[in-house]
């Protein structure tokens, strides 16, 4: 160490030395009878490079690499801060390459790639029937699993999931929780232990048998302390004396990521299972047993299950076995893909445009570099000097994208619609911001790199004066490959952008201007009807007299109660076959529904005040159901649907409202009315869990806020343990495009990022090569070239290059928007407007970039462009 | 004895030293005028050899006014630099003498 603290002093010690070598020489020279300044002269030629030398003998002393690393950085800062422009451009497309890659990589890394936190997750798989009017996930009926557990062979273990509901912890400072129910063999499946305590065994998970209950970490935690002795206590969970069993580790997580505070026995009742009770199935792979062979195996067990399923669904089961994740991605699958690929494009565009700048940047020296190796620069110094240039850059641009990368993981999260998997988990990946470093660096070092070993020694200076450029056709290709790139994202997000405009214009069928809705849920044991009687009357008391409605359920999501079609009979005709037609939603109503909703009545009339005290059951039909049941339209004034011995009149057809999902055409729905009287329909509830949800419309001018709060204090006024969620209908309705929306802003940004790049590449291949044409256009300026015809030759040129890229990116675009089909609403995936658009987007931009610099070309002064010479 | 070739020069100044300390100029004028001017010395090669042979302590050097009064650096041998010196002078004689053979041998 002391050495490089004297380096200084030894350099200046070794040129001191050979000074006196020099002035010997020379004296010597003198001596034997040269003139006086010519011994000095031929002291100097006749000692060769000193400056060389003294380097040589520098190097034989103390740390040479780390001196001329100084040396190099040094130079190199000199030369960045000459060149602002590329510098700036250089660290700006290395940040935001860097930058994306890095935080959309930290985002989709959790969903795709990081393991599932349970032993050997990748033999877990989901396991059940699909069927597709019922629920977008498999799962199983009760006495299909019963019958699968013991006959099954592929797995080691399989286990239920009975969902997730609200229970009461009745004590004192009672609280309400969220119960999961599993089957007994469901830790055991997981491969999860207790921290504290036990998992309940097969004679606890009995109907009848004595309550058991584990805690959730955080609920133990955050209730009894994280107190161990809570293990063996009896708490009161819906008014049951319930022990306390055992604690769930701190880093388990329910397969779908719900929060739950309790895990309780789902207690199938395997005596009698045949109660249509659902289940979420899961199973273990046997070790060396692949997915298709668990499929073949269960297959066959399948086709006899069908038969015993509900004959609603008979027809449209099919089986499905597929991996945990899968189950838990679900449909962000593609989306993840689709912005993972994305983001390579972006950092692939950023690694050409780097490679592009350090080929202008490295060609224009070769001057320098002449000039510098004429001098006694070696060829690795030279080689050197650019590797430290490209250290420096990626660097910059690291520590630039590093930060860039931190805003746009907090914009995500911010602007990210709920439900995106463990986006609370993401943080910034430092393997990504490696690879994309080292991406930056490798193209930086071998694109700078290229000219270094053509430097031709002293002979280069001829040369120098009018530098050809030898890379042209790599700089060309490589814009053309930007642009190719480029394009592929464009076009990817022109169709998600006429996707969502397509989605936005579904029409949903009611009118969500000035509707505010409240969700709520009674308490356990609470008399629903009358909470909902005591509900009505306040919101009849509301000042300005607004429309208002209760509803079970309202649209255009959250799922309604449904029915099997066939057993919407009509009188007079016979009953349909069972097990056709699929399911019908219902939703059980106020008269005031259909104002307070903006749903307009095709025909007919809405229900009337009056009905609700009489005895007469009336019925509104969706139009769509209308169109199934009464083909010839006839539909008013029929009987239909005989609940408790009482026809349904026929009142009214409303119009279709949008129910599943903006993709899909309207279900067929129907309506009946809540009277102000337990009638069959009102004892007919299904599924059983009764009415405790509901829903209050209210149709007001007043603000939402205020009208928000209104409802809020009025629920609460009447029972404050209710829990009340207020939305907009607007708002409500938004989200059916939330995801979407995110989809394309993402995928948008990236294209808008790559467009940019390209932008910015074109500008300098052009800028260079004007300036490397400079003389050739004086030249052809004075024999007469127009400055228009200037700009057209440089502009003619980046076309040139820029349609190459393009036809090359319209096959790729072809290939890769085939994969985004799925995400695309009535749009095809080859949509010509899509594709016509991106292009001529691309060309005017690349025109526009490549005009800047173009037209400086134009404005060159031949005289002194030659003059120079 | 690619190594005993590579040290020739390390021998011829060690060899110089031998006959007291010299600075880098007078080694080159020595080892001209000893060998008649068989053999030249590069100062390309001369001065970072004689920083070597100071980094490996087989000579020392320090700052000395000469005798026509100019200051010059002065390297001298070191006990270790004598030391090299024989090990050297065996080498490169049995060197000669092999290459000596070998050509005579026809």
């Amino acid at each position: 160490m002391k050495n490089w603290f004297r380096r200084r002093d030894r350099a200046a010690e070794i040129h001191e030395e050979i000074e006196s070598h020099l002035a010997m020489r020379a004296e010597f020279n003198r001596q034997s009878g040269t003139p006086a300044d010519a011994a000095r002269t031929t002291a100097r030629r006749q000692f060769g490079n000193a400056a060389l030398i003294e380097e040589d003998v520098r190097r034989v002393r103390g740390f040479p690499w780390l001196e001329s690393l100084g040396q190099d950085a040094g130079y190199a800062f000199r030369g960045f801060v000459r060149a602002p422009v590329f510098t700036a451009t250089a660290v700006l497309t290395t940040a935001l390459g860097i930058g994306a890659s890095t935080a959309v990589f930290s985002l989709v890394d959790r969903i795709l790639f990081r393991p599932l936190p349970y032993p050997e997750a990748d033999r877990l798989v989901s396991i059940g029937i699909i069927a597709p009017s019922v629920d977008k996930n498999e799962f199983v009926f009760a006495d299909t699993y019963v019958r699968m557990r013991t006959q099954q062979t592929p797995f080691s273990h399989i286990t239920t999931f009975g969902f997730i509901s609200d229970c009461d912890l009745s004590e004192q400072n009672a609280v309400r929780m969220q119960c999961a129910m599993v089957e007994s063999t469901f830790l055991p499946t997981f491969g999860v232990q207790p921290v504290v305590g036990r998992n309940f065994t097969h004679a606890e998970d009995q109907p009848n048998a004595a309550k058991v209950a584990l805690l959730s970490y955080p609920f133990w935690k955050s209730r009894f302390g994280g107190d161990p002795a809570v293990v063996g206590r009896s708490i009161s969970v819906d008014g049951q004396p319930t022990s306390v069993i055992g604690v769930l580790p701190h880093d388990f997580e329910m397969f779908n990521i719900t929060p739950f505070d309790l895990l309780i026995p789902e207690a199938i009742n395997e005596a009698h299972p045949g109660n249509g009770r659902l289940f979420r199935a899961f199973a273990r792979l046997r070790p060396g047993v692949s997915l298709e062979q668990a499929r073949a195996a269960m297959q066959a067990q399948f086709e006899q299950e069908r038969g015993s399923a509900p004959p609603q669904f008979r027809k449209e089961l099919h089986l499905v076995i597929r991996p945990l994740r899968d189950r838990q991605i679900g449909n962000m699958r593609i989306a993840s893909w689709a912005l993972f690929s994305a983001v390579l494009v972006v950092l692939l565009i950023a690694a050409a445009n780097v490679a592009n700048l350090m080929l202008a940047r490295s060609a224009s020296r070769r001057r320098e570099w002449a000039i510098r190796a004429a001098i006694g620069a070696g060829r690795w110094r030279l080689a050197r000097q650019v590797l430290t240039e490209s250290l420096l850059l990626a660097s910059m641009g690291a520590a630039a994208g590093w930060g860039l990368a931190w805003l746009m993981l907090r914009f995500f999260v911010a602007v990210a619609p709920s439900g995106i998997l463990r986006l609370d988990q993401a943080s910034l990946d430092g393997r990504v911001l490696l690879f994309a470093v080292a991406l930056a660096l490798v193209s930086g070092v071998l694109f700078g790199l290229a000219p270094a070993f053509d430097t031709p020694g002293a002979g280069g200076m001829a040369a120098g004066r009018t530098v050809v450029s030898t890379r042209g056709l790599l700089r060309h290709v490589l814009i053309a490959a930007q642009i190719a790139a480029s394009l592929v994202l464009l076009a990817s997000a022109g169709l998600l952008l006429r996707s969502l405009w397509n989605l936005e214009k579904v029409p949903l069928g009611m009118d969500t201007q000035q509707t505010i809705a409240a969700q709520f849920v009674t308490g356990k044991g609470a008399n629903e009807l009358a909470f909902f009687e005591r509900l009505e009357s306040r919101l009849g008391e509301l000042p300005g007299h607004p429309t208002f409605a209760l509803s079970d359920t309202i649209p255009p999501y959250g799922g309604s109660r449904s029915r099997p079609f066939f057993v919407l009979d009509v009188e007079g005709r016979p009953p349909y076959p069972e097990g056709s037609g699929g399911m019908v939603g219902w939703r059980y109503i106020t008269p005031g529904y259909f104002a307070a909703m903006g749903i307009p009545m095709v025909r007919g009339r809405a229900f009337t005040e009056e009905e609700r005290d009489a005895k007469e059951m009336p019925i509104v039909l969706s139009r769509e159901l209308a169109r199934r049941l009464f083909p010839g339209g006839d539909a008013l004034g029929r009987h239909m649907l005989n609940t408790g011995g009482i026809w349904h009149t026929v009142v009214g057809i409303a119009g279709d409202v949008i129910n599943n999902g903006l993709d899909h055409q309207p279900e067929p729905e129907y309506y009946e009315l809540r009277k102000h009287f337990a009638d069959a329909t009102y004892d007919n509830r299904a599924p059983a869990g009764g009415w405790r949800g509901g829903t209050a419309i209210v149709r007001s001018q007043l603000s939402p806020q205020a009208m928000a709060k209104t409802l809020r204090s009025l629920i609460a006024d009447l029972d404050p343990s209710v829990p009340v969620m207020v939305q907009t209908l607007a708002e409500r309705a938004g989200h059916l495009t939330v995801t979407p929306r995110f989809d394309t802003l993402l995928l948008g940004g990236f294209a808008a990022i790559g467009l940019l790049l390209a932008a910015i590449g074109i500008y300098g291949v052009i800028a260079f090569l004007v300036g490397q044409r400079t003389r050739e256009v004086g030249v052809r300026m004075a024999l007469g070239a127009t400055p228009r015809a200037i700009t057209r030759m440089f502009l003619r040129h980046a076309a040139g290059w820029t349609l190459a890229g393009i036809v090359a990116g319209l096959a790729g675009s072809l290939a890769v928007t085939r994969v985004l089909g799925s995400m695309l609403f009535n749009v095809d995936a080859h949509d010509p407007w899509s594709l016509a658009a991106a292009p001529t987007v691309l060309l005017a931009v690349a025109l526009a970039a490549a005009w800047l610099p173009a037209r400086r070309a134009a404005r060159i002064d031949p005289v002194r462009t030659l003059r120079a010479e | 004895m690619a190594d005993s070739l590579q040290g020739t020069l390390d021998l011829l100044i060690l060899k110089t030293l031998q006959l007291g300390p010299n600075h880098g100029f007078g080694i080159t004028l020595h080892i001209q005028t000893a060998s008649q001017g068989l053999l030249q010395v590069e100062e390309g090669s001369l001065y970072p050899a004689l920083h070597r042979l100071e980094r490996d302590k087989l000579v020392k050097a320090e700052w000395k006014t000469t005798d026509n009064r100019r200051r010059a650096r002065v390297y001298a041998l070191t006990a270790a630099g004598r030391k090299r010196l024989g090990e050297a002078e065996e080498s490169w004689s049995a060197l000669a003498k092999g290459v000596g053979r070998l050509l005579r041998y026809v």
